[in-house]
C-alpha cells in the first residue's frame, strides 16, 4: 500500500489525494493491507504496481502505448476477459492492456481510490448507479469525441450511458431483472407452472406459499428478495410510479414502498421465505449459496444474465420467468438495464489506444465470440446477431426472454442520479432491519425515503 | 554503531569522534524519519485538512469549515458505530485479559514442553487478525456450521449466529477474547518477575492458595495489568478485518458490527464522503486519547508499583 506513494514533487492535488487515502490507512486501518488487493488468481502476468513504474518509463516509445483495463467479476469472466485482451494484442501489437480486475465487492473502494491517486486505469468498466457520480466528476472522457464507432449499438441503450450530452460509457450489453425458477420444484411440490405474461402480485405470493407448505422443511417458495431496490423500482413503475423521477429526485410515494415492504414480511411470516439469519446468510453467499443453486428453493429474483451462474450451481436447467404484475398494474413496469459500461479516463495518458480497445470490445466480432452473453445480451445488434449460433441453451433462452419482453417494456427508467451509488447498501441495511422486524414496514418505507434523499442530496 | 565508534576513536580526538557520531546517528535515523513524515505525519496533517473540507476523492476538495463536525452529532449512524465499538472494548477487553491471565498462572505452574502450550496459546494471536480466520470465524458460527453441529447433539437447534443482529456481535467479541496470545506472554513474564520469597512468607502465615494469588501476585502483577489493558483497548478500538470480513464488509446484519472503523471505512471509501470521514478517524483518535489518558488517571489509585 505504501510502496506506490509519490512525494511531493508530484503536482500538489495529487499530493494531497495520495496523502488523504494514506492518512486513513495509517490512522485506522494499518490492519488491513492485505485483503483489499486483487482478489485474483495467479495467471495474471503484472499487477498494477509494476505496471506503473513500466509505463512511465517505456512511454516514450513511439506509437507503443500501455494502458490499463479494468473489470469486476468471477473467475470465469476473467479468463475470458484475458482471452479478450490477448487478442486484442495480437491485432494492435503497439498496444499493451494490463489487466486490473477484482470482484464486485472490492472493486467500487479500489476504482474510487486509484481514481484519487490520480491513477484511473485508461479502460474501465463502470455501472449505471456509479456512472453518474463519477461522470458529473469529470473522471469519464466523451467517447463520441474519441471516436468509439458506436452506430451499430441499439440507440436506447447507447442513451443510458449519455450524460450531459457526453458519452460517458458505452453500454456492454443489456439485461433484466427478473424472476428465475426451478420447474423441478414446482413439479415436486404439485404446483402449477404459472403462466407470467398474466400472474398477479397475489399469485406469486400463493405459488409460494404453497411451494414451502408442500415441501416442507428447509425448503422454501422464494428467497428473499428485499434487499436490491430494482425490484421496487418494478413494482413502482407497474403503479405508474418509478425509483427516481426524471428531475433526479425520488418518484414513489411512502405508501407504495411500504406495500412492498408489508409484502415481504407477508412472505416471510407465511414461511414462503427463510427467517432472518437465514435469509441474510444465504444472501451473503451469492449465487452459489443462494436457495436455488442450493436446490433448496423453487424462486429467485435475479439478473438475467446471471441465469446460467445459478443454473450451473443448482446443477439443473432453472428458467426464467416475468416478474408478477405486469398485466394486472397500470403499466408494465420491467425494463433493459445496461448490463455494465466501458469508460474511458479523461486524464489517459494513451486515449487513442483506450478508444481502440474500447472499439474492439464492443465491435469486433471475435471478441464479441469470446464474451458472448457474459456481460449481458450484446448491446451490439450486428455482434448479437453473429455469436447467436454459438450461445449455449441457457443463454438461448436468456436471449429470447429479452427479446420477448421488448414488445411490452414501455421506457427505461431514468439514469440514476448522483449519490444513487450509495442506494443499494442503505436498501441492503433497511431490509436487513425488516427481516428482524426492528422496525415496521411503514418506519422502514419512511426511513428508506429519509436516507435515499439525503444520499441524492434532496 | 560500534564499529563506527571504534573507528572514529583510533583515527581522531573526542571532539571529532562525537562529530561522527552525530553524522552516523542521523545516516542511521533518516530512513525512520523520512518513514515518519511521508506516511505518518504528512499524511495525518492532510487527513486534518480534509476533515473541513467536502473532499469525495473524485474532485478536489473544497474548505467548508466545521461542517463534517458538527453533522457528526446528527448521525444517529456514527451514535450506533459508537456504541457497538464501546461495547465490544468495554466487553470483550476485560474478558480477554483474564482469559489471558489464567493461562499464564497455570503455565507457569513449570509444566513440561511449557515452550510448547506456549506457542499452541499464543498461535491464535498471530491468525486472530487475519482474513483466513474471520472468513473461519464465518463458517463455525453459520448457521451450519461447528457450533451449531455441537448444540445439535444436546437437541438444541441454533441460529445463525453471525447473521443475526442479536449475537453477530458477541461472536466477533469471542474471537477477540480468543486472540489472548499476547497478553498471555506479557502476564507470564511478568509472573516471573515476582520474587519466590513473598509466596514463601505468605505460606509460612499461613496463607493458601487464593489468598496468596489475591495478595502477592494480583498486586505485584498490576503494572503489567495495567500496561495490557492500555494496549488491548487502543487495538480494540482499531478493530476492523474481523467485522469487515464477518459481515462481507457491510457490518451488517442491520449495523450491528458496524464497527467506528467499518463505518469510517464505508463513508470514505463506499459513499465517497472522505472529508467526513477524515473527520471520524480525528474524532477516533481524541476517543482513543481520552481512554488512554482516563487510564492513566485512573492507575493512580489501583496499580501498585513495588519500587
Amino acid at each position: 500500500m505504501h510502496s506506490s506513494l509519490k512525494g511531493p514533487g508530484g503536482s500538489t492535488k495529487m499530493w494531497w489525494r495520495t496523502s488523504a487515502v494514506l492518512a486513513i490507512g495509517v490512522l485506522t486501518l494499518a490492519a488491513c493491507n492485505g485483503d483489499s488487493g486483487a482478489g485474483g488468481t495467479d495467471e495474471e502476468p503484472t499487477d498494477a504496481a509494476t505496471s506503473d513504474t513500466a509505463s512511465s518509463e517505456g512511454g516514450g516509445a513511439e506509437g507503443a502505448a500501455e494502458i490499463r483495463f479494468s473489470w469486476w467479476g468471477s473467475d470465469e469472466r476473467h479468463t475470458v476477459t484475458q482471452e479478450v485482451i490477448d487478442l486484442f494484442m495480437e491485432k494492435n501489437p503497439d498496444i499493451t492492456v494490463v489487466p486490473d480486475y477484482t470482484d464486485w465487492g472490492g472493486y467500487w473502494d479500489k476504482l474510487a481510490t486509484t481514481v484519487a491517486g490520480g491513477d484511473t486505469p485508461d479502460v474501465m468498466t463502470q455501472e449505471e448507479r456509479y456512472l453518474t457520480d463519477y461522470a458529473n466528476r469529470g473522471v469519464t472522457a466523451d467517447l463520441a469525441a474519441l471516436g468509439v464507432d458506436t452506430s451499430m449499438v441499439d440507440a436506447s441503450v447507447l442513451d443510458s450511458g449519455t450524460i450531459d450530452g457526453e458519452l460517458a460509457g458505452v453500454a456492454t450489453g443489456v439485461n433484466a431483472y427478473t424472476i428465475v425458477a426451478d420447474p423441478q420444484m414446482f413439479e415436486e411440490a404439485g404446483v402449477e407452472w404459472p403462466d407470467d405474461t398474466t400472474w398477479t402480485w397475489e399469485d406469486f405470493m400463493n405459488i409460494a406459499t404453497e411451494i414451502s407448505d408442500a415441501l416442507g422443511d428447509g425448503v422454501y417458495g422464494v428467497q428473499d428478495f428485499g434487499g436490491n431496490e430494482a425490484g421496487f423500482n418494478i413494482y413502482a413503475r407497474q403503479q405508474g410510479e418509478s425509483l427516481y423521477a426524471e428531475d433526479g429526485s425520488l418518484g414513489y410515494s411512502d405508501e407504495t414502498l411500504e406495500e412492498w415492504y408489508q409484502m415481504l414480511v407477508d412472505l416471510r411470516e407465511s414461511g414462503a421465505m427463510p427467517d432472518g439469519a437465514r435469509s441474510v446468510e444465504i444472501a451473503e453467499g451469492g449465487p452459489e449459496q443462494s436457495l436455488l443453486g442450493t436446490n433448496s428453493g423453487a424462486m429467485g429474483f435475479w439478473w438475467s444474465n446471471q441465469l446460467g451462474a445459478i443454473s450451473s450451481a443448482a446443477g439443473r436447467d432453472l428458467e426464467l420467468l416475468r416478474v408478477p404484475g405486469e398485466s394486472s398494474g397500470e403499466r408494465t413496469g420491467m425494463y433493459y438495464k445496461p448490463a455494465m459500461f466501458y469508460s474511458i479516463a479523461a486524464d489517459s495518458e494513451y486515449p487513442d489506444a483506450a478508444a481502440a480497445f474500447v472499439d474492439f470490445l464492443i465491435n469486433d466480432p471475435d471478441a464479441g465470440a469470446l464474451i458472448l452473453s457474459d456481460r449481458g445480451l450484446n448491446a451490439n445488434t450486428e455482434v448479437r446477431d453473429s455469436v447467436s449460433g454459438m450461445l449455449d441453451p441457457l443463454e438461448v433462452q436468456a436471449s429470447e426472454f429479452l427479446g420477448a419482453l421488448s414488445t411490452e417494456i414501455v421506457d427505461g427508467p431514468p439514469a440514476p442520479p448522483t449519490g444513487a451509488a450509495d442506494v443499494p447498501e442503505i436498501a441492503g441495511r433497511i431490509n436487513e432491519q425488516l427481516l428482524f422486524d426492528t422496525v415496521s414496514p411503514a418506519d422502514a418505507a419512511a426511513q428508506f425515503t429519509s436516507e435515499a434523499n439525503a444520499a441524492i442530496g434532496q | 554503531m560500534s564499529v563506527v565508534t571504534e573507528l572514529g576513536k583510533k583515527k581522531k580526538g573526542p571532539s571529532a569522534y562525537r562529530k561522527g557520531d552525530a553524522k552516523a546517528a542521523a545516516f542511521f535515523l533518516a530512513p525512520w524519519f523520512v518513514g515518519l513524515f511521508l506516511i505518518t505525519i504528512g499524511p495525518m496533517a492532510a487527513s486534518a485538512y480534509l476533515s473541513f473540507t467536502d473532499y469525495s476523492l473524485l474532485e478536489a476538495p473544497n474548505w467548508i469549515g466545521f461542517e463534517n463536525y458538527t453533522r457528526m452529532f446528527e448521525d444517529p449512524r456514527l451514535l450506533n458505530a459508537l456504541k457497538v465499538t464501546f461495547l465490544y472494548v468495554f466487553i470483550s477487553v476485560p474478558l480477554q485479559l483474564a482469559a489471558a491471565l489464567a493461562l499464564a498462572l497455570v503455565l507457569d505452574r513449570g509444566l513440561r514442553g511449557l515452550a510448547i502450550y506456549r506457542s499452541v496459546y499464543y498461535l491464535p494471536s498471530l491468525l486472530g487478525g487475519s482474513v483466513a480466520i474471520a472468513l473461519l470465524w464465518r463458517q463455525v458460527f453459520g448457521a451450519d456450521g461447528l457450533v451449531n453441529g455441537f448444540l445439535g447433539l444436546f437437541g438444541i437447534q441454533g441460529e445463525g449466529w453471525v447473521s443475526h443482529p442479536d449475537y453477530a456481535l458477541g461472536t466477533l467479541m469471542i474471537l477477540n477474547v480468543w486472540t489472548f496470545g499476547a497478553p498471555m506472554i506479557i502476564f507470564l513474564a511478568g509472573l516471573r518477575q515476582i520474587p519466590q520469597m513473598y509466596y514463601e512468607a505468605a505460606s509460612i502465615d499461613g496463607a493458601g492458595k487464593w489468598r496468596q494469588f489475591t495478595s502477592v501476585t494480583l498486586p505485584l502483577l498490576t503494572p503489567i495489568i495495567f500496561f495490557n489493558l492500555v494496549l488491548q483497548v487502543i487495538n480494540a478500538f482499531q478493530t476492523f478485518t474481523q467485522a469487515y470480513v464477518v459481515s462481507g464488509g457491510t457490518g451488517g446484519p442491520a449495523d450491528s458490527t458496524m464497527f467506528y472503523t467499518l463505518y469510517l471505512y464505508q463513508k470514505g471509501f463506499a459513499s465517497l464522503d472522505m472529508g467526513y470521514a477524515s473527520a471520524m478517524a480525528w474524532l477516533l483518535l481524541a476517543i482513543v486519547a481520552g481512554m488512554t489518558a482516563v487510564n492513566f488517571l485512573a492507575s493512580k489509585y489501583w496499580v501498585f508499583y513495588n519500587d
